[in-house]
């Protein structure tokens, strides 16, 4: 079928100037559309998938487009179902702390809404002003202070889902605590848009913290049994950060301005307890670090700076990449040492970070294409090596018809197949997009 | 107790003793009849067996056999599921999972555990307290209940209003699949696995997409301070409207759990009194923890917010042992209500928080309706509801007028926006409630996934959904019992 | 539950069921299990259950057949006599359990109930019979056996057949307790014939009646010894009423109810005049505070049992609540302190005893982890259950810490096992009784006064 009846049928489902063809030709990231639609309603959306799904039209599915570069092998799809027009509250229950929102929703717009109210989604994802609630979820985006607050997966109570035949349903529900079924909002966190469009999400809240600041140990000598013995002390006490996070010194020298491995430590809480805690830092790591303290709004300038790290687009002859790399808790210490080690080799710009109470680090590297990529390769090699894992969440659509962006397959593999072959016979949503190729 | 050969000819029975040994396998009726049933007491049925299994290798064997023979086969744990999860509705082989009830390792550095499934909850907890540490989801059974079983469920408690059910502290599963193979997702703990969440999936799924075996979980440190409050209501209102209060003002309390005032009569009545007064309508158990110098601030919001809301009498706890008095009261109030009633049935229905009054003055209608009492213990700050059907098995038709009232307070909980269980499962007794709050698709979406899991339905068959073949003479059932209620 | 008294005042229970599988007399009582809803909250608190894992070995699993059996599932056969024998009738279970059910005294008329069906057989009915019928209510020929077990030991016969190897064709469990075997004394009873009251030294603020045991007055003949010197020590005058017997709680146990019955009766009778029964093992003590259990049937008798039941107390309870004199000395030891069953769960005497011990001065209690479990005595059960008591006994021997020279407690039963358990495992603590120290300190006290502070007293 060409372009143009597509154009012409996807018209009748939704009003002209929301379905636009797509730009080819120059789209270096790929997983974009040949018609990019822009549904209003979940009645658009199950429509659109409707016409899809008996049409075996392929469709990718964005909004914010800061993922793109995640996952996928394919330039472009029939369709690019963009959820950047679905955007709004849906019901925000100040008293249950509950709120259900549209899936296009931008996550910055979400968190300055609910600040009205001192009331907060407990993620912290990275380029929130882009990034939908959709997208975070169907990516399992987190950042530094999932420590404190968990990830997508404690947060979300409910969904709404539609089916690539053009079915809703619902998971979990309004309330925080369901066992009614399959905990199927499992499910959909995570799954790259591979069996589903998410519509509509429901999340528990929490209140805004009364105080927050961010303590920044920066350590002169690099002395890695210091950082290591600081945060397993840290961890062992009854303090209560909310994160604990390594930043590389390339990636301290850009947020500090200080070139030393540092360890960035939130707490949130009311004053009193935020300044206990502070002393209770200053007493255990005064003897081998530098510390800096920045309170309140210092404190989430640092944060919304870091979210938005390694966002600038790239320069010519310049590659990118960021990897997502998972190993045991203090074992990022091992990782965010082997970037400063691989920027030295290879000439590569390097950033990482990496949680000690959770073990996710993410690394962002740039430079001279096969320096990169040879970089992925020892880093892949090391997160092996740690029993860990290293997913490529930011590529260019050349490289990821190239590297294997998800890793091996799993043991398991044939389960996962089966999920999507059942839900998704045809294959139509996001295909390729997910690990061993589903 | 030990047996001198196998006394059968069962040939199956035979074979899965070549599997797990001969003491390791129950087949007479005098001892099956003691697995005819779990927490949940109203169905029962024999098993065909028992077997012990000492290993994942054991688990896998006996799987692989039960598939390969058609033997419909079942996971159980301590068997104190309260929705009858481990109930072998069709003369399953019950896999009984409490030899294999190792501690595996613990590693405090990194903040976890792995544990054998037949592990008992307390346990943990108990094993790494003197370090400092605790496994947080406190489900009341926790004294008996094993942690595979906690997967099975999704396992709750008091709790878990700040730290989470089961769920939120799964890191990894080993399990045997239901045609036998042993899949190993993240033992080792490390999170976001590439690939559709099977650790969220199979947490809560009942036993019925495979048999967990080996259990990575979260462990916590223990917070700095505790403080306890117990605030005395005349009014059910005005200690519902203090339970949005504390909530909305910012404060996220370990636990908060409210009675009403059959509640308060029947744990007065038992074993652990505290000289709760008993004409109050409503008593607020509260805890905040964390900082020292900042749960001191909370106690005095909280103490505030009571104040406001009328409260007549509020006290914090003065000492541990006061602390562990209130709560052994609370946790033990189910058992309780056999001092004022002879049987109960307990519900498990959540709401939003906000509804409470509301969905209260529902539920004593239905009380006045069916002339049956019903004692409200309930985990308020998550709005997870226990109601506590009194009945009287031996009068003929009460268990069905309790069934049906216990049904109609989850009716009204789905109604305001709710849901049927919050934490004790679907099992055999809410399998049609489900369509409460799903509908037919929706349940078939759920069943697509058991069959990618479990494409024979020889494991754990007929619970979490409702019937296929029931479904339109069930809902003329269900729709006829409202009428007669509402 | 009030239901129960009132049904108890009234007529007694009868087979309104006609489907259940009870066909003799004196039957589990329906109201006993009606309480249980199978929570499941015993299952960590049982002994059997700890071991096998199995459900029909643990309380709310056996309640469960009980009831079974009465609603005609079950027959009452040898499958249905395993899980109901295999029970220790240590009562942790309605510790634990929320409702109070008593399954101690469903397992007991269950037994009851398998006992008539099932009479029994071969060598382990010859030695039940033996002991339960032959020995322990006979005080003449448990006299006898006294003198018979302080000959072989003080002839140096016992050296011989250790020696010899003649030991070892005794059967394994029978050559452990004969290992740790107590010196036998002379029996209080033999010692005390011709006194009615033994006085109270100093001021009499009170009278007391003592129950010696049939077994305790003979191997334990010191413990008895210990008990009279602490009452009148604290102004107690003592008797020892002849014509009581055999507590009765072995045959209850293995559900010989009938002669449970006959003992009672006797023990009754014979304690009539007393205004407080004092006994110093936990066992008997239980038994005597629950013949009401036993005569359901009885009316009239049942009204006596429960007077009589109303006069018992163990003497660590009695100490403590009636006040008793600290001892001035110190007795410097490193102790634990072990539950007996029938105290701890049966009798929910828990702090008494132990108030008793840390108040000797110089006394250090050390901790014993899971102190109320059982371990493993059960009355005749280590004998009749071997495997499941060595068991139970390697699983309690764990919990005792290693750095103390004393382990005391408040049952002879216990004391035997416990005795046992510290030689196999080649630990070195001694097995006291809870009185014996308390006297022992007294009698330190007593020899420093006398001596003018010399050291007299010799631990051991």
């Amino acid at each position: 079928m060409i372009t143009s009846d597509l154009l012409n049928d996807l018209q009748i489902i939704v009003s002209d100037e929301r379905v636009v063809k797509g730009q080819n030709g120059d789209d270096f990231l790929g997983n974009s559309g040949r018609i990019v639609v822009k549904p209003e309603s979940e009645e658009e959306i199950t429509k659109i998938l409707q016409y899809a799904n008996a049409h075996n039209r392929k469709i990718s599915i964005a909004a914010g487009g800061t993922k793109r570069g995640f996952g996928g092998i394919t330039e472009a799809e029939d369709i690019e179902l963009s959820l950047e027009n679905f955007k709004g509250i849906m019901e925000h229950t100040v008293g249950d702390m509950t709120l259900t929102v549209k899936s296009g929703t931008p996550f910055k717009e979400l968190q300055a809404y609910l600040a009205q109210y001192n009331q907060k989604i407990s993620l912290d994802p990275f380029y929130p002003e882009r990034a939908t609630i959709g997208g975070i979820i169907a990516a399992n985006d987190s950042g530094p202070k999932r420590l404190g607050y968990g990830s997508a997966r404690d947060a979300v109570i409910g969904l709404r889902i539609a089916y690539p035949n053009g079915s809703v349903i619902r998971t979990g529900g309004k309330v925080v605590k369901n066992v009614a079924g399959y905990d199927m909002n499992k499910l959909f966190i995570g799954s790259m848009g591979t069996i589903g469009v998410i519509t509509e999400v429901t999340l528990k809240l929490r209140p805004l913290p009364q105080y927050e600041s961010v303590i920044l140990l920066a350590f002169p000598d690099g002395h890695h049994e210091w950082m290591k013995s600081f945060a397993v002390e840290l961890l062992d006490s009854m303090m209560e950060p909310v994160a604990l996070e390594l930043l590389s010194p390339t990636l301290s020298e850009n947020l500090t301005g200080c070139r030393y491995y540092t360890v960035a430590i939130s707490f949130e809480d009311v004053e009193a307890s935020v300044h206990y805690q502070e002393e209770f830092v200053k007493k255990l790591s005064s003897s081998f670090a530098n510390i800096s303290i920045l309170e309140k709004e210092k404190a989430c300038q640092f944060w919304e700076h870091f979210y938005n790290i390694d966002h600038k687009e790239s320069e010519k002859n310049e590659t990118k990449a960021t990897l997502k790399i998972a190993v045991i808790n203090l074992d990022v210490i091992r990782v965010i040492k082997e970037c400063e080690y691989l920027s030295d080799i290879h000439n590569l710009k390097i950033e990482g970070h990496g949680g000690f109470g959770h073990g996710l680090c993410h690394v962002h590297l740039s430079g001279a294409v096969e320096d990169v990529k040879t970089a992925i390769t020892q880093l892949r090699k090391l997160a092996t090596e740690l029993n860990g894992y290293a997913v490529l969440k930011y590529l260019p659509l050349k490289l990821r018809q190239e590297i294997n962006v998800w890793g091996e397959e799993p043991s398991y593999f044939s389960l996962l197949k089966g999920i999507k072959e059942k839900i998704d016979p045809k294959k139509i949503l996001n295909p390729g997009r997910f690990v061993g190729g589903i | 107790m030990a047996k001198k050969g196998l006394q059968t000819t069962d040939k199956d029975i035979i074979n899965l003793a070549k599997i797990v040994g001969e003491k390791e396998i129950l087949f007479k009726k005098a001892d099956l009849l003691a697995y005819d049933c779990d927490g949940f007491t109203i169905h029962k049925h024999l098993p065909k067996a028992v077997v012990f299994p000492n290993s994942t290798k054991e688990v896998a064997e006996v799987v692989k056999y039960c598939d390969l023979n058609q033997l419909p086969f079942l996971a159980r744990g301590a068997g104190t599921g309260l929705s009858g999860g481990a109930i072998p509705l069709n003369g399953e082989v019950i896999i009984s999972l409490v030899k294999m009830k190792r501690l595996l390792s613990v590693d405090l550095e990194n903040r976890r555990a792995v544990v054998e499934p037949g592990f008992v909850n307390l346990k943990l907890t108990n094993s790494i307290a003197d370090k400092g540490y605790y496994y947080a989801p406190d489900p009341s059974s926790q004294y008996a209940c094993t942690i595979g079983g906690n997967v099975a469920e999704n396992a709750g408690g008091a709790h878990c209003l700040k730290y989470g059910v089961t769920t939120n502290h799964i890191l990894g599963l080993e399990v045997v699949l239901p045609s036998g193979e042993i899949i190993d997702i993240s033992t080792n703990g490390v999170l976001d696995l590439p690939g559709y969440d099977l650790l969220g999936l199979l947490t809560g799924s009942e036993g019925t997409l495979g048999i967990v075996t080996k259990i990575t979980v979260r462990i916590l440190k223990n917070p700095e301070a505790k403080q306890t409050v117990l605030a005395y209501f005349d009014k059910v209102e005005d200690g519902s409207q203090a339970v949005s209060d504390i909530i909305s003002s910012g404060i996220v309390p370990a636990a908060l759990e409210m009675m009403d005032k059959t509640a308060i009569e029947g744990v007065e009545a038992a074993a652990f009194p505290v000289g709760h007064p008993k004409d109050i309508e409503a008593l607020l158990l509260i805890e905040v923890d964390g900082i020292s110098v900042g749960i001191t601030e909370q106690i005095k919001q909280i103490l505030e917010v009571c104040k406001k809301r009328n409260v007549r009498e509020v006290k914090v706890a003065q000492s541990e042992e006061e602390r562990g008095r209130w709560w052994a009261n609370r946790k033990t109030g189910f058992g309780a209500m056999g001092a004022i009633s002879p049987d109960y049935l307990v519900q498990d229905g959540v709401i939003p928080r906000s509804r409470l009054p509301e969905v209260l003055a529902r539920i004593n209608k239905i009380s006045e309706e069916s002339g049956l009492r019903i004692a409200n213990i309930f985990h308020a700050g998550d709005g997870n509801l226990h109601p506590l059907v009194l009945f009287d098995a031996r009068k003929s038709g009460e268990i069905e007028k309790a069934l049906a009232a216990g049904s109609e307070c989850l009716r009204v909980c789905a109604d305001v926006g709710g849901t049927i269980t919050g934490e004790h499962g679907v099992g055999i007794e809410k399998r049609e409630e489900m369509r409460f709050v799903f509908t037919e698709r929706e349940i078939a979406a759920q069943t697509d996934i058991r069959d990618v899991f479990n494409p024979k339905n020889l494991l754990n068959a007929g619970k979490l959904f409702p019937s296929p073949g029931r479904c339109v003479e069930v809902k003329k059932e269900m729709k006829n019992a409202r009428e007669t209620f509402v | 539950m009030s239901l129960r008294e009132n049904e108890l005042k009234g007529e007694p229970p009868c087979h309104t069921n006609s489907l259940s599988n009870y066909l003799w007399s004196d039957p589990p009582d329906e109201h006993k299990w009606a309480d249980c809803v199978h929570c499941g909250l015993c299952l960590e608190a049982c002994p059997t259950y700890e071991q096998t894992g199995q459900e029909q070995h643990s309380p709310r699993g056996r309640v469960h057949l009980i009831k079974s059996v009465a609603e005609g599932k079950l027959v009452v056969d040898d499958d249905f006599a395993d899980p109901v024998f295999v029970c220790l009738d240590c009562r942790a279970c309605t510790t634990a359990c929320p409702a109070d059910v008593d399954v101690g005294g469903l397992i007991e008329e269950a037994r009851g109930q398998v006992r008539q069906a099932m009479p029994l057989k071969g060598w382990k009915g010859m030695t039940s019979k033996f002991l339960l019928e032959g020995l322990f209510p006979h005080q003449s020929r448990l006299h006898s056996l006294g003198s018979l077990l302080a000959f072989y030991q003080k002839s140096g016969l016992q050296k011989v057949v250790r020696k010899t190897g003649l030991i070892n064709m005794m059967p394994k469990h029978l050559v452990e307790m004969e290992a740790i075997m107590p010196a036998i004394g002379i029996p209080v009873q033999k010692k005390y014939k011709e006194q009615k009251v033994i006085k109270a030294k100093g001021e009499t603020k009170r009278e007391v009646a003592m129950l010696t045991g049939c077994i305790m007055d003979i191997m334990f003949s010191d413990i008895n010894q210990s008990t009279i010197n602490v009452l009148t020590k604290n102004g107690n005058d003592v008797s020892i009423p002849k014509n009581q017997t055999c507590c009765g709680a072995l045959h209850v146990h293995a559900g010989d109810r009938e002669m449970g019955r006959k003992l009672a009766k006797q023990n009754i009778e014979a304690f009539k005049d007393a205004e407080k029964v004092i006994t110093n093992a936990a066992g008997c003590g239980c038994m005597l505070k629950e013949y009401p259990e036993l005569f359901r049937e009885e009316p009239e008798w049942h009204e006596k049992a429960e007077e009589f039941a109303q006069k018992v107390e163990d003497i660590s309870k009695y100490l403590y609540d009636t006040g008793y004199e600290k001892p001035k000395v110190e007795l410097n030891t490193r102790i634990t302190y072990h539950d007996a069953c029938h105290l701890a769960h049966g009798q929910g005497v828990r702090e008494q005893p132990r108030d008793l011990l840390i108040n000797i001065p110089g006394v250090e209690m050390v901790h014993m982890p899971n102190a109320d479990r059982c371990c493993g005595s059960a009355g005749v059960y280590n004998i009749t259950n071997p495997e499941m008591a060595g068991a139970v006994l390697e699983s309690k021997m764990k919990n005792v810490p290693e750095d103390v020279e004393m382990i005391s407690m408040g049952n002879p039963g216990c004391m035997l096992q416990m005795a046992v358990g510290v030689e196999k495992y080649g630990r070195n603590q001694k097995i006291v009784h809870t009185v014996q120290l308390l006297d022992w300190a007294y009698q330190k006290e007593e020899n420093e006064r006398g001596n003018n502070g010399e050291k007299g007293f010799a631990n051991d």
